[in-house]
């Protein structure tokens, strides 16, 4: 049973039946223009298998920040109502779009976790004309943008960006420590291209390391013994792990309590997606941890995260993560955009694509703290890691020092070859 | 150093293989049926022992009894068994295809009865297995619970081959998997014994499950990634054969802990290649018995 969503489908088509019926024996009149309905959202996430945890991290903040919007008198005027679909596969999750806005006719898409479902899914969302802003997803062929004018369709950060900050984290910290490296990360793009990029950026600040050990776990894999012993007999000073889903946590248990910990330093480069399932006991302190675009328990925090966290610590039991962050920027890039566009337009409703060009650039503040939406329709946000301290209340680690980079730094600039990139880039290291 | 490491995985692996596949050889041996609920009664298992585990630890239960509760509430998931036998026994004598698409059609809605009871997200025990501590000798670190777990597998190993092969009930069960209309004639309750094979086979599945899950996490993704190592084992072994599945199990593991470690990209090909050549060379697995 899932209680993230409170708004259902058939509740909204029910109220709509209701709504026009009243309108047509003339009850209430339905307005000529239909600027008092609420704003509808069509909101995409994954509700099932691995990636569930995530999905409901980005609903839960969803749902709260139209709580709060709602409470202050709703976007330009217009209350906000969420209409909740299931993100599985590409071709089912594109179907659930089209329904989302023919059927329901909403007026903006907002969600997706996944880039192989979000890459298909905008170029028709683009065809279609409907304002859409993807929480998590991207429309990059492994890390070459596919869609590098869209008008409608707005991204999120690179996803690069959290293993780019990994890599310069481990660089000017740990430099001199590791000769020997290994990685770890299910087989597909990402996983390849970010463990590249590490040993690319090694070359470009004269580390010469040894690569003992790659292992390419299939997904949804929940056994790794047989990884660890491989990487045991490797004998790597540093590991790179890019497992993100419930096999990170039963990765780290694993290593753990077979001793790979001891002999080996973990860098964590999605571990932002699971800080609530690794544990101290396996997780040792000085593992480098990366959060992505939010850390729960980052120092002076804005007072929308303090206050977010503290409602989804008390209401879930559990540590809110990035896609909560994700979530709530949407939200808020979408009721700028429209408040910005509407103020252009002397009051009146602003069009879709007058929606979209006031997007482009804007600035709002989000959990992470300051961000933005490039005029290439990508997102820039924060993001934070460091190393794991034992030292808190919590039953998981923090970070002892809280390092936080601006996407700026960490994700290639509008147009740019990612390669080239990072060959000619001036990293802070 | 990398050699024992690597065995020490290979056996663990095989360990929880062997259990669940012991379960399928034992419902083949004697019903004919390819039980593809298998892999459902494992995921069962664990979602059901996590449950427990933590309901458990609720009432204030110590984390030493870890093992022991874990195969307790495995032997209580197992009867389920029953109510699937009850079902399948409509279609006993059919042809297989039917026994085949019900045990099908079982999968899917323990699919969403998991889904419906647990919810889609995967769940973890914590660090329970550290709770044991481990185990080091000679520089090696070994999970003194992985190694329980192996030495589980060797119990049940035993204790299936002391019932089959020393009990009178053992000698009932084969004669019926032999021949279920002599056995009958002569006076064994077959349908009775059916019962029997299917709920011990189920059980060994779902304390499979349970035995696994403070090691990793119970998911809806569990059937499938199991049933697909767990049918190499039968191929390889031999339909039927619980020795089969023995040595099936240590194949496919060792097999499994060797490509991950020289060629990772390779490791589902390697296991199915040496599929493909017990077919082509013996048709009928290691231990199992040709078609007459």
């Amino acid at each position: 049973m899932d209680e993230t969503s409170g708004i259902h489908r058939r509740g909204v088509l029910k109220g709509m039946a209701g709504l026009a019926a009243t309108s047509a024996v003339g009850a209430f009149p339905m307005p000529a223009i239909a600027q008092n309905a609420p704003i509808k959202v069509g909101i995409i996430a994954p509700r099932a298998g691995t990636a569930a945890y995530i999905g409901a991290n980005g609903l839960r903040a969803v749902e709260w920040t139209i709580e709060k919007i709602n409470a202050a008198g709703g976007i330009a005027g217009r209350k906000v109502e969420l209409v909740v679909e299931e993100e599985t596969n590409a071709k089912e999750t594109l179907e659930r779009a089209r329904r989302l806005v023919l059927q329901e006719k909403v007026d903006c898409i907002q969600g997706g976790y996944s880039t192989g479902v979000t890459l298909p899914m905008a170029p028709t969302l683009e065809d279609m004309q409907v304002l859409t802003i993807f929480w998590d997803g991207t429309t990059q062929d492994g890390v070459k943008e596919t869609m590098p004018s869209p008008k409608y369709v707005f991204k999120s950060t690179d996803n690069e960006c959290e293993a780019v900050m990994a890599s310069l984290i481990a660089l000017k910290h740990l430099k001199g420590q590791f000769k020997r490296i290994a990685a770890i990360s299910p087989d597909y793009t990402y996983g390849r291209n970010v463990w590249t990029a590490f040993k690319a950026l090694n070359k470009k600040f004269g580390i010469d390391a040894e690569v003992v050990s790659e292992q390419w776990s299939s997904f949804s894999q929940l056994d790794f013994t047989a990884n660890v012993a491989a990487l045991k007999a490797a004998k790597p000073d540093l590991i790179y792990c890019v497992l993100g889903n419930a096999d990170l946590p039963i990765f780290m248990r694993a290593a753990t309590s077979a001793g790979l910990t001891d002999t080996a330093r973990m860098v964590l480069v999605q571990a932002g997606h699971q800080h609530g399932q690794l544990k101290k006991p396996f997780t040792p302190v000085g593992t480098l941890l990366c959060y992505n675009t939010m850390y729960f328990a980052r120092p002076n925090p804005s007072p929308a995260q303090k206050e977010f966290v503290e409602y989804y610590m008390d209401k879930y039991k559990d540590y809110p993560h990035w896609e909560s962050d994700r979530a709530f920027f949407a939200m808020n890039v979408y009721k700028a955009g429209v408040e910005k566009a509407m103020a252009a337009k002397g009051g009146s409703w602003p069009k879709p694509e007058e929606i979209a060009q006031a997007m482009e650039g804007i600035k709002v503040e989000s959990f992470g703290g300051p961000a933005g939406m490039r005029k290439d329709h990508i997102a820039e946000e924060m993001f934070y890691g460091g190393f794991a301290t034992h030292d808190n209340p919590y039953d998981v680690c923090t970070l002892k020092d809280t390092y936080s980079y601006d996407a700026s730094v960490l994700q290639k600039p509008p147009g740019a070859d990612f390669w080239g990139w990072l060959e000619t880039a001036n990293f802070p290291v | 150093m990398a050699t024992v490491d690597l065995l020490f995985a290979a056996l663990f692996n095989a360990a929880v293989l062997f259990l669940v596949t012991a379960g399928l050889q034992l419902i083949f041996g004697v019903q004919r049926i390819v039980n593809l609920t298998a892999g459902s009664l494992y995921a069962l298992g664990a979602y059901f022992g996590a449950s427990v585990f933590e309901w458990f630890s609720a009432q204030g239960g110590s984390p030493a009894l870890l093992l022991p509760v874990l195969i307790l509430s495995g032997l209580l998931a197992g009867q389920v068994g029953f109510v699937i036998e009850r079902v399948l026994r409509t279609v006993y004598g059919r042809d297989e295809a039917f026994q085949l698409l019900m045990t099908f059609a079982f999968v899917l809605m323990f699919q969403d009865v998991l889904r419906y009871v647990w919810g889609a997200q995967p769940r973890l025990l914590g660090d329970l297995p550290s709770v044991y501590g481990t185990l080091a000798v000679g520089g090696f670190t070994f999970p003194v619970y992985n190694l329980l777990v192996m030495l589980s597998a060797l119990v049940v190993a035993g204790l299936l081959y002391w019932l089959i092969e020393r009990t009178s009930l053992g000698h009932v069960v084969r004669a019926t998997a032999e021949n279920g209309r002599m056995a009958e004639a002569l006076g064994a309750n077959t349908r009775r014994i059916n019962t029997l094979v299917f709920v011990l086979g189920s059980m060994l599945g779902t304390v499979g499950g349970a035995l696994v899950i403070p090691t990793t996490a119970a998911s809806l993704e569990m059937p499938i990634a199991l049933i697909v190592e767990a049918f190499a084992v039968v191929v390889i072994g031999g339909l039927g054969s619980i020795r089969g599945a023995f040595l099936g199990a240590i194949i496919v593991g060792v097999l499994r802990a060797l490509s991950l470690t020289y060629f990772p990209e390779l490791e589902v090909m390697s296991i199915y290649l040496v599929v493909i050549v017990v077919l082509v060379v013996r048709p009928y697995g290691l231990f199992g018995k040709a078609e007459a």
